[in-house]
C-alpha cells in the first residue's frame, strides 16, 4: 500500500514538474522544474529496484548535467520574451498530436507481460544474493568492458568538442611557471646585510 | 509489487512531453536541450522498469550508459549553444533564418 | 572466449583509439602548429587499421562485437572516406586561420565509432557506437565557430541528431523489453514468434532513427542546411563515411535482428526509398548554391541504395554495399571538386552560377566535374550506373518489377539538375575564372576518383562484386 502511494506520488510529480519544464516562462524555472522531474524519477527507479541508477541519476543529472545547464542560462543574456512569440500558435496542433501519440504508445506498451520466451533469453539474470551495485560492477567491468571503454572514448569526445569549441586563448594573461618557480632558490631572493647605523637603505 | 504498465504509462508520457517540448519551443533552443533530457529520462525509466519485471540485469547496464552519454552530449549541446550566441548574440532558431530551412 | 582473443578481434579499433590518445597528447604539447604532422599520422593510422581488416573473423565479448566479411566491407570505406576527409582539411582550415590540431583526432574517434556500428551485434554497441560517431560530427560541423553559418549547422544537426537519437533508444528499450534481450539473435528469434504491438513499435522507432542518420525522407530536414553550413572538408565526411556506417547498421540490424519481421520493416524502407529518390530529385532542381545540391543528391542516392535493402534478399544487400562503395568515390571527387571553387581573392565561391564556362577556364577540372556529374545520375557508360542496375536487378529477381519501373522513371527526373551543372559548364558564357589550384594532392585525388568512376571501372566489377557478395552473404 505504502509502494503504491509511494509511486504515485513520484509518478504524478514527475510529469507535472516534466510539463512545467517546457511550460516555464523563464528558463530559469524550467531548470529547477527538471530537477524536482530527475529526482522524482529516481524516487521512481528506488521503488523498482535500481538503487545505483537512481543514486547515478541524482548525481550525474542534478549535480552535473543541470548546474550545467543552469550556468549557461545565467552566462548568456538572453530575451526570452522574443523567444516565447509564436508559442500559442503551435500549441493546440501540438497538443492533439502528443495526446494521439502518447495514447498508440500507451496502448502498445500496455500488453506486457514477462513472456517465457522473453525470461529464456535473458542474458544476466538479477543475482538475489548479492546488491544492486555489485551485481552491476561485477557486469560492467566483465562482459560489458569493451563498451565500458568506449563509453569512456565518448565521454573524451565531449571534453574536446567543448574545449574545442568554447576555449579562447587570452592575450595578457600571466601564467604560472612551475619549472621557474621551483627553480628559484633562496639565495637568489633574499640578501642579508649588516645594515650600519645612519645610512639609508639600499634599495 | 505495481504493475509494469504503471511505470510504462509514466514513461510514455514523459516522451510525449519531452517530443512535445521540441516542436512548441522551436525558438529557445535551451528548453529544446532540455526536452531532450527528458526524453532520455522516459528511455532510462523503460530500460529500469523493464529490467526489474524481467529479473534481468542489462536494462540497468543500459541505462548507466544512456546516463553516460546524456551527460556528454549535454555538455556538447552547450558549448555549441554558448558559440552560436556568441557570434549572433540571440538563441532564437528561427524558422525563416540566414540558410533557408 | 577469453578477453585477449576478443580484443584481438577489434584490432582496428584498437589502432585507431590508442593512436588517437597518443596524438592528442601530441597536440596537447604542440599546439596547433603540429595539426599537419597530426593529419598525417592520422592517415597513416587508418591505413593500418584498414590493413588489420580480415586478420581475424569471429564473434568478441560474448556476442557485442562480430567481425566478418560485412564489417570489414564497411570499415574499409569508412576508413578511406576518413582518410580523405583529413586530407583536404588543412589547406581549406589554414586559409581561414582556423586549422586546429584536434579535426584529424575527432575524426579518428568518429572512426572507431563507425567500427563499432558496423560490427555491432548487440543493441548497446551499436548505440554507444552512434554516439560516439555522433558526438564527434556535431563537434566537426560548427568546428569554424567564428562563422555563424558553421555554429548554426552545428546547433541544427545536434539538436536533430539528439532528438532522433532519443527515438532510437526508446525504439531500443521496447525491443529489449518485449524480447527480454538486446543481442540481435535474441531479438531476432524473439520476432520469429509473431510480432506483439510493443515490438512492433520498437522496431517503427529504430528504423526512424536510423533513417534520420542516412538521411532518408521523412528524415532528410537537416542534411541541406547542415551539409551547405558545415565546412566543406566536413561537408564531404558527412556525405561519405557516416553515411556507409549507418546504412550498413541498418542493413546489419534489418537483416541480422529483424529478419523474421522483413515484411513489416520491408514497406518502411520501400516508402522510404521512393520517397528519398523522388524528394532528392525534385527538391534538387531549384537549387542555387553546389553544397545544398549536392545535399539533395545525397538524399536522392541514399533512396536508390535502400531498393536494395528493400529486396530483402543476399543480391539486394551486395547491391547496396555496392552501391556505397560507387557513391562515395563520386561524392568525395564531387566536393573534392567544390573544393576548387575559389575566386581571385582565395575565398571560396559556392553558388553554381559561378561554373558557368568552366570548360573554357579549367577544362580538366570541368571534365572531372562533368565526369562525377554523369555518375551521380547513373549514365550509362560511366560507372555511377552499374551499381543502380545491381540494385533494380535485385528488384526485379523477387518480382517488385513495379517498384523497379518507379526507381528508372526517378532516376530520369534525378538526370535532370545534375545534366544542367553540365551545361552550365560547357555551354554558357564564362564566370570570372576561379584561383589556380596550388594542391598537387588535390588534384591527384580529383584525378584518382574520376578515373574510377569513368568507364574503366567497370574493370573493378569482379573484385568489388565478390566482395560485397561475400559482405551480404556473412549476414544470411
Amino acid at each position: 500500500m505504502i509502494q503504491l502511494i509511494a509511486f504515485y506520488l513520484f509518478a504524478v510529480m514527475v510529469v507535472g514538474s516534466a510539463a512545467l519544464t517546457i511550460f516555464a516562462r523563464n528558463p530559469v524555472h524550467s531548470v529547477l522544474w527538471l530537477i524536482l522531474a530527475f529526482f522524482n524519477a529516481a524516487g521512481l527507479m528506488l521503488l523498482a529496484g535500481a538503487e545505483f541508477i537512481a543514486m547515478l541519476l541524482i548525481i550525474v543529472y542534478v549535480g552535473a548535467v543541470a548546474v550545467l545547464f543552469l550556468f549557461v542560462v545565467m552566462m548568456l543574456d538572453i530575451d526570452f520574451a522574443e523567444l516565447r512569440s509564436g508559442f500559442a500558435r503551435y500549441a493546440p496542433l501540438g497538443v492533439l498530436l502528443i495526446v494521439v501519440l502518447a495514447a498508440e504508445m500507451i496502448f502498445a506498451v500496455g500488453a506486457w507481460s514477462a513472456g517465457s520466451l522473453a525470461l529464456s533469453q535473458r542474458i544476466a539474470p538479477t543475482p538475489d544474493e548479492i546488491p544492486n551495485i555489485q551485481a552491476l560492477g561485477t557486469l560492467i567491468y566483465t562482459r560489458y568492458l569493451f563498451i565500458f571503454e568506449a563509453a569512456g572514448l565518448v565521454l573524451l569526445v565531449a571534453m574536446i568538442g567543448a574545449i574545442v569549441l568554447t576555449h579562447r586563448a587570452r592575450g595578457g594573461v600571466r601564467v604560472q611557471n612551475v619549472w621557474q618557480q621551483n627553480k628559484r632558490r633562496p639565495q637568489d631572493a633574499v640578501r642579508n646585510i649588516n645594515q650600519p647605523v645612519g645610512q639609508g637603505v639600499e634599495l | 509489487m505495481i504493475g509494469i504498465q504503471h511505470y510504462l504509462v509514466v514513461s510514455a508520457i514523459l516522451f510525449a512531453i519531452g517530443v512535445f517540448g521540441i516542436f512548441l519551443n522551436r525558438k529557445n533552443v535551451i528548453i529544446i536541450l532540455m526536452a531532450i533530457e527528458l526524453i532520455l529520462l522516459s528511455v532510462n525509466l523503460n530500460f529500469v522498469a523493464f529490467s526489474a519485471y524481467l529479473h534481468d540485469l542489462v536494462g540497468q547496464v543500459f541505462a548507466m550508459f544512456v546516463l553516460t552519454v546524456a551527460a556528454g552530449e549535454a555538455a556538447i549541446g552547450l558549448a555549441i549553444l554558448v558559440i552560436y550566441f556568441r557570434g549572433r548574440g540571440t538563441i532564437a532558431v528561427d524558422d525563416i533564418n540566414r540558410m533557408k530551412g | 572466449m577469453s578477453m585477449i582473443a576478443s580484443l584481438a578481434l577489434t584490432l582496428p579499433e584498437l589502432i585507431l583509439s590508442t593512436g588517437a590518445l597518443l596524438l592528442l597528447l601530441v597536440a596537447a604539447w604542440g599546439g596547433d602548429g603540429s595539426s599537419r604532422l597530426i593529419s598525417w599520422a592520422s592517415v597513416a593510422l587508418l591505413a593500418i587499421a584498414g590493413l588489420s581488416l580480415g586478420c581475424a573473423n569471429g564473434v568478441a565479448f560474448d556476442g557485442l562485437y562480430k567481425a566478418d566479411a560485412f564489417s570489414n566491407f564497411a570499415k574499409a570505406l569508412v576508413y578511406a572516406a576518413a582518410a580523405v576527409s583529413i586530407l583536404i582539411a588543412p589547406r581549406f582550415f589554414e586559409a581561414r586561420g582556423a586549422m586546429r590540431a584536434e579535426y584529424p583526432i575527432l575524426i579518428l574517434l568518429s572512426s572507431v565509432g563507425m567500427g563499432m556500428m558496423v560490427s555491432a551485434t548487440d543493441l548497446l554497441t551499436l548505440y554507444v557506437g552512434l554516439e560516439l560517431q555522433s558526438l564527434a560530427a556535431y563537434v566537426l560541423a560548427s568546428f569554424m565557430r567564428r562563422d555563424s553559418r558553421s555554429a548554426e549547422a552545428g546547433l541544427k544537426y545536434f539538436v536533430l541528431g539528439a532528438l532522433a537519437s532519443g527515438i532510437l533508444l526508446y525504439g531500443i528499450s521496447l525491443l529489449y523489453g518485449f524480447t527480454g534481450t538486446t543481442q540481435f539473435g535474441g531479438v531476432a528469434t524473439a520476432l520469429g514468434d509473431g510480432i506483439s504491438h510493443g515490438e512492433l513499435f520498437g522496431l517503427v522507432f529504430v528504423m526512424a532513427g536510423l533513417a534520420f542518420k542516412i538521411s532518408a525522407v521523412p528524415f532528410h530536414m537537416w542534411t541541406p542546411d547542415v551539409y551547405e553550413g558545415a565546412p566543406t572538408p566536413v561537408t564531404a565526411f558527412f556525405a561519405s563515411a557516416p553515411k556507409v556506417a549507418a546504412m550498413a547498421l541498418l542493413v546489419r540490424i534489418a537483416v541480422d535482428a529483424m529478419g523474421p519481421a522483413t515484411s513489416s520493416w520491408q514497406q518502411i524502407v520501400i516508402f522510404a526509398a521512393l520517397a528519398s529518390t523522388i524528394l532528392g530529385g525534385v527538391a534538387a532542381i531549384g537549387q542555387v548554391n553546389i553544397k545544398r545540391l549536392l545535399a539533395y543528391s545525397s538524399i536522392n542516392n541514399v533512396g536508390f541504395a535502400l531498393f536494395g535493402l528493400a529486396a530483402g534478399t543476399p543480391d539486394g544487400v551486395a547491391a547496396t554495399m555496392s552501391y556505397m562503395a560507387v557513391y562515395i568515390v563520386m561524392t568525395l571527387g564531387s566536393f573534392l571538386c567544390v573544393l576548387q571553387m575559389r575566386n581571385a581573392a582565395g575565398d571560396a565561391v559556392e553558388d553554381i552560377a559561378s561554373l558557368s564556362g568552366l570548360s573554357r577556364t579549367r577544362p580538366g577540372l570541368a571534365a572531372a566535374f562533368a565526369i562525377f556529374m554523369f555518375s551521380l545520375a547513373g549514365i550509362p557508360p560511366l560507372f555511377g550506373f552499374w551499381p543502380k542496375f545491381l540494385v533494380f536487378d535485385a528488384l526485379v529477381a523477387i518480382g517488385l518489377w513495379p517498384l523497379a519501373m518507379i526507381g528508372i522513371a526517378t532516376s530520369v527526373i534525378g538526370a535532370f539538375y545534375y545534366l544542367k551543372i553540365v551545361k552550365t559548364m560547357y555551354f554558357d558564357e564564362p564566370a570570372p575564372a576561379y584561383a589556380p589550384s596550388a594542391s598537387r594532392m588535390e588534384n591527384g585525388l580529383i584525378a584518382l576518383s574520376a578515373v574510377a568512376v569513368s568507364p574503366l571501372g567497370y574493370l573493378a566489377i569482379p573484385l568489388l562484386g565478390a566482395l560485397s557478395m561475400a559482405a551480404a552473404r556473412a549476414l544470411f
